[in-house]
């Protein structure tokens, strides 16, 4: 602190003012800077406030330390510990009432002088000041004087032959008699006292930190370390303290007093000043030397207290309150994360807030919170109708609801139960449309078009005319076997193998789709079919009467290359609105093989150009195109590129990018499910993708449809079925009680075996069937419990799986057995349930056990309707 | 009672006074710019005879090679005594006085040679590096005893060599090298290093021109006089012995003084050099001492050891190490 070092103390009752003190002592009042009293002498401290210089204390030389005094009255009484030992108290201000008159320019003197490194006022008994000073060979380095103390102690100084130098003579104001001297023959270098019990005191003594107990001060607790400057308590923890020693912070457990609990990185330069934030918990602020830069470490997260097993988090960042090089700083010690900092060199202050890390986290359920200081921002999604798109959570939930992805005979109407409002879902679902293929091909569906047209040979070309008129066409129309089913997954043709596009133009009728029906008409060569849908377009209700100049515009097509309509209709096409009018015009101007207008326009459905592509692009363009717009696909994440991709390692590289950008975890683990070759399933994306949507289903406490998506799983994934988990054994024979008699190796499916059937035809096993002991009774009904005789051995498994999808199932959950994992006791589940809607205690008598309250989902309803 | 071990390895020298002035830039570097140096332990006393020097191995490479220098060929290990408690009663005696019956009186009990430098913050017992199974040894039951690495304090394993140590003899230890007591009266102080700067001058001259011209004439007026200085930079603690005449040359409010003021005489041990052999010197003095209860400081050097006792204490200083010389 000698002229160069200042430091801020603030004042520990008036939240607006602190004191900086590098040679002489300032007082400060920091306010708004646009209040009336920013007079010309007010410095900035920040954008909002400003600091007044209320007063100068030059009284002081060779100031070493200052401690302001803790308690409210008199305010401003600062003890200043000086170079050669001598502790002054001094004050700042005006308000000098009685009291304050009294301490002021009192003196402390040790017997014998040396630099006074620290200064710490008792919390509780304010009159306790302790010093702590260098050490001297005959002397005592902690010293513990009484403020209040009367002067009387010329008389004991007389008998103690003390000569004062004549300087010191000057008054009574002098007390050489401290309350209690600690630490002989040794120094002390910070001093703080424990905010746990005000007699104890905590000193950073000559490589050792110690604790002084001021009822038995021949005691000790001590730790040897290096680590003894700046000792400081946690205001949030009192038995939390930092130390630190040049670099390095050591953070200390007093109950665990043998060890650092944890250690802070090591700073290349010494460090000057540690400080705990008052108004947050586990926030330590660092500062080094020639830095600008204040180095905060988060211990929020730190258990306390600290194991030795488990690695302390603490997160560390730095803060930059401003360009020069901090000299000091001071946490505000109401204000949130405040502190005020001054500059190393010319006093220049700055008033900081240290933003306080945001954490933030989804629900499952669509809202988001964060947390920010002490507030705590909920974002809840508001049900504005159209407003936005809805969070993926909630189409998700809702999309679960109504058993989305469950309808496997149907595919295409997933789309409706998806709410039937996104055309890439539209598009997905439609593709799987059943084929019914010979043998071998069947295996090609699923590997998506681009396979498909890479294994195409035998092409043969044709040029035809246009339906309906004589006129060659020089247009080239390609053909093969993988061609036409390409055209048929893209769904332009039906099955059979002529090609036939009439059903589906008219089924794009059907849904009013006119300019798409158009467009299809016309690549299948027929302009007057395409004529004709235009027309019938616009004659509907609601009809765009446009669609005649279309028409009209159509008709006068003419293949001559240099006709004026050809040359308008290439320019003014790019003004049509919709996409397929567009690539309607841009086919009949382009040239023969070279369709860009209509292969790139991206509005166009990828069904459609993919299928357009099949039709009139050369066998050495068409994989070309294909490879390009897959990769496109991909890129985008958008789901018309299943079509390409089909179900393989690219059709999961596009839903990665898909879920990537959309979360929606659920139609990708549908639409994976549903491809299934092996080693798609395999792949760890969709595992996780599947266990993620498992695991959204039970957050949401969605268990019934959990279960329906297991069953389905287990369907197409037979590798997915767990073993069982539970057997039932006799408690005489020791064999499971699921089969009569067999050895029978059986997994899973398990529970239905073990009830008793609800159908009274079926007969009831009450005993065991390898031994025909009887099998234990339920608690409740004191019957014993059955299993039935369902399974004839060999054929049991196929007719329970087709049994369980339909409603009837083998045994009713009522039947089935429960017991509880603690006490063993147990019974029917029915009558478990209703007996523990009333008890919390199990029914057997004299058993105390509070068998429900141990299953923590127990109590918990499912939110979904079975 | 803790007994510390600390790291430093020193090396004890003599410099000539004609030969001093090849030795001031590397004393110079040591005393005055201490972060230039990696050195944590310096000390240098003056004696009308020589300048005595103990520095600490890294210190030791600022001093050149000469003939004029002398250098005792062990490596030598301070000691240093922490009372553990804060137990003891400021009416104690203070310096060797404490540690004569508990330290020093028992390693002359076995033959073990210390060389004592007392500061103002506390005493440092040196011994010789290859003694310290011998120090342990013999002071592991009063003590415990810890070592100084790398600046931590870890506790120090008894080395437990008991084979082949001398049975100690419990004899009587006479005084046997003359004692002389100069007339001047000495300060022992201290000052903060933050003023160092500001004085190293007049510290300069102190040190290095005090055996000018004016001096002997002034020594002639009185041939008691004795011209003694010592000045330690030790851990960053600096210690301070001149005479009063020289403490009157430093500005006020640098130097550390006492609330007592206390001043200090100087019993001077030994008439012929007495080398670093002979053992339980320090001893000799110390003991009478403790047994009178006044405090003292002792400061050894190549050559002569040195006594600080109060000024007030002196005449029964004198009778109690006279009672000691004469009764053997």
């Amino acid at each position: 602190m000698s002229g160069s070092k200042p430091d801020i103390l603030w004042s520990p009752h008036h939240p607006d003012r602190y004191v900086i003190c590098d040679s002489e002592l300032g007082l400060y009042r920091i306010g708004p800077i646009g209040s009336a009293e920013a007079k010309p002498g007010s410095l900035p401290l920040s954008e909002e406030t400003a600091a007044t210089l209320l007063a100068i204390n030059s009284d002081t030389p060779y100031m070493k330390c200052v401690a302001w005094y803790p308690k409210q009255e008199p305010e401003c009484l600062l003890a200043v510990g000086q170079a050669n030992g001598r502790v002054v108290l001094t004050s700042l201000g005006q308000s000098h009432t009685s009291t304050c008159k009294e301490l002021v320019g009192k003196e402390f003197v040790p017997k014998h002088a040396r630099q006074c490194n620290t200064l710490a006022w008792n919390p509780v008994d304010s009159n306790l000041l302790a010093a702590g000073l260098d050490k001297h060979r005959a002397d005592f380095s902690v010293l513990i004087w009484d403020i209040s103390s009367k002067l009387a102690a010329e008389s004991s100084a007389a008998a103690e032959k003390i000569r004062l130098p004549p300087t010191d003579v000057d008054s009574g104001s002098t007390v050489t008699k401290p309350l209690y001297e600690i630490g002989q023959n040794d120094a002390c270098l910070s001093l703080c006292w424990l905010l746990r019990d005000p007699k104890l005191l905590l000193a950073g003594m000559h490589r050792n930190l110690a604790i002084f107990d001021l009822r038995n001060t021949s005691q000790k607790t001590f730790v040897n370390t290096k680590a003894i400057q700046g000792v400081t308590v946690d205001p949030h923890f009192h038995d939390r303290v930092a130390s630190f020693f040049e670099g390095q912070v050591a953070i200390w457990d007093l109950r665990k007093f043998e060890k650092p609990v944890l250690t802070l990185t090591e700073q290349p330069k010494p460090l000057t000043k540690v400080a705990w934030c008052p108004t947050r918990t586990g926030l330590l602020a660092t500062l080094t030397r020639d830095s600008n830069i204040i180095r905060l470490y988060d211990m929020q997260h730190t258990p306390t207290p600290i194991g030795d097993e488990t690695e302390p988090t603490i997160i560390e960042r730095s803060v930059k309150p401003c360009e020069s090089q901090i000299g000091s700083f001071a946490w505000h010690p109401s204000s949130q994360n405040r502190m005020v900092v001054v500059s190393a060199a010319n006093r220049v202050m700055t008033d900081f807030t240290v933003f306080e890390r945001i954490s933030l986290a989804w629900s499952s359920t669509t809202s988001l919170m964060w947390a920010c200081g002490r507030h705590l921002y909920d974002c809840v999604e508001e049900a504005v109708e159209g407003a936005v798109e809805k969070d993926i959570a909630t189409k998700m939930r809702e999309r679960a609801q109504s058993r989305y992805g469950h309808d496997t005979l149907q595919v295409w109407r997933n789309h409706l139960l998806a709410g039937g409002s996104d055309p890439q879902l539209k598009s997905l679902c439609a593709e799987d449309l059943e084929l019914k293929l010979p043998g071998n091909k069947q295996s090609l569906v699923y590997s998506g078009i681009k396979n498909i047209v890479k294994s195409s040979s035998g092409t043969t070309e044709s040029r035809r005319c246009w339906i309906g008129s004589d006129r060659q066409t020089d247009v080239p129309r390609y053909h093969s076997e993988e061609r036409s089913l390409a055209l048929r997954l893209c769904g332009w043709v039906s099955r059979g193998s002529d090609i036939d596009v009439e059903t589906f133009l008219r089924s794009l009728e059907q849904e009013q789709e006119w300019e798409r029906a158009a467009a299809i008409a016309l690549f299948n060569l027929d302009i007057r079919r395409a004529i004709q849908i235009l027309n019938k377009g616009a004659m509907t209700d609601r009809g765009d009467l446009n669609l005649n100049v279309v028409a009209m515009a159509l008709s006068g097509y003419t293949d001559e290359k240099s006709s004026l309509w050809r040359e308008m209709c290439s320019s003014l096409r790019l003004q049509l609105k919709n996409p397929y009018l567009c690539i309607m015009f841009a086919f009949l101007t382009s040239e023969p093989g070279a369709y860009d207008g209509v292969l790139y326009e991206s509005s166009v459905a990828v069904r459609d150009r993919v299928a357009f592509a099949c039709m009139f692009l050369s066998d050495a363009q068409l994989p070309r195109y294909i490879e390009k717009l897959t990769g496109e696909m991909k890129d985008a994440g958008n789901l018309e590129g299943i079509l390409l991709t089909g179900l393989t390692k690219d059709g999961v590289d596009l839903m990665e990018s898909y879920v990537d950008i959309t979360g929606d975890v659920q139609t990708a683990s549908f639409c994976m499910l549903k491809g299934s070759p092996g080693e798609v399933l395999k792949d760890p994306r969709v595992q996780c993708w599947i266990e993620n949507y498992r695991n959204l289903l039970d957050a949401w406490r969605f268990w019934h449809k959990r279960a329906e998506f297991d069953i389905l799983r287990g369907k197409l994934d037979p590798s997915s079925k767990p073993l069982a988990q539970v057997f039932v054994s006799c408690n005489f024979c020791g064999k499971s009680i699921s089969y009569s008699g067999s050895a029978l190796p059986h997994q899973g499916r398990g529970f239905s075996q073990y009830g008793v059937s609800g159908s009274p035809t079926k007969s009831k096993v009450t005993s065991c069937p390898g031994c025909r002991k009887p099998l234990p009774r339920c608690a409740l009904c004191l019957m014993n419990m059955g299993t039935p005789v369902s399974n004839c051995p060999g054929t049991g498994k196929s007719e329970e799986k087709a049994d369980l999808t339909r409603e009837n199932k083998l045994a009713k959950f009522n039947n089935w057995f429960t017991w509880c994992h603690n006490c063993r006791h147990g019974g029917h589940a029915g009558h478990m349930l209703s007996w523990f809607r009333d008890h919390t205690e199990c029914p057997v008598s004299a058993c105390t056990c509070k068998c429900m309250q141990l299953d923590t989902t127990g109590n918990l309803v499912p939110s979904d309707s079975s | 009672m803790e007994l510390h071990i600390l790291e430093h390895s020193l090396k004890v020298a003599s410099i000539e006074k004609e030969g001093i002035q090849i030795c001031t830039h590397g004393l110079i570097k040591l005393a005055f710019l201490a972060s230039k140096t990696r050195c944590k332990f310096f000390s240098l006393t003056e004696t009308p005879e020589d300048y005595t020097i103990i520095v600490d191995e890294e210190g030791f490479k600022e001093l050149p090679q000469s003939e004029h220098i002398s250098v005792a060929d062990a490596t030598w290990l301070a000691l240093n005594v922490v009372s553990g408690g804060g137990s003891a009663s400021s009416s104690q005696p203070i310096g060797v006085t404490k540690i004569a019956k508990s330290v020093i009186a028992p390693l002359a009990d076995h033959n073990i040679s210390v060389f004592m430098l007392s500061t103002y913050q506390t005493d440092f017992i040196l011994v010789r590096e290859r003694d310290l199974p011998m120090v342990t040894h013999t002071l592991s039951s009063e003590f415990t005893l810890f070592r100084v690495v790398n600046g931590e304090t870890v506790a120090a394993h008894n080395l437990g060599v008991t084979n082949g140590f001398v049975k100690p003899k419990l004899v009587p230890r006479p005084i046997i090298h003359p004692l002389s007591s100069p007339s001047n009266m000495f300060c022992v102080t201290s000052l903060d290093p933050d003023t160092l700067p500001s004085v190293a001058t007049l510290l300069m001259d102190v040190m290095f021109y005090s055996g000018g011209p004016k001096e002997p004439g002034a020594s002639g007026e009185d041939s008691t006089h004795i011209r003694f200085f010592s000045f330690s930079l030790i851990e960053g603690y600096i210690s301070l012995v001149m005479d009063e005449q020289t403490a009157q040359r430093f500005p006020n409010n640098v130097l550390f003084t006492s609330a007592s003021g206390e001043l200090w005489k100087m019993v001077r041990i030994g008439g012929q050099p007495l080398g670093f052999d002979e053992c339980g010197i320090v001893a000799q003095i110390s003991e009478p001492l403790a047994t009178a209860d006044i405090p003292a400081y002792y400061i050894s050097t190549f050559k002569f050891d040195h006594a600080l006792v109060p000024e007030e204490n002196i005449q029964s200083v004198i009778v109690a190490l006279r009672t000691k010389s004469t009764a053997q």
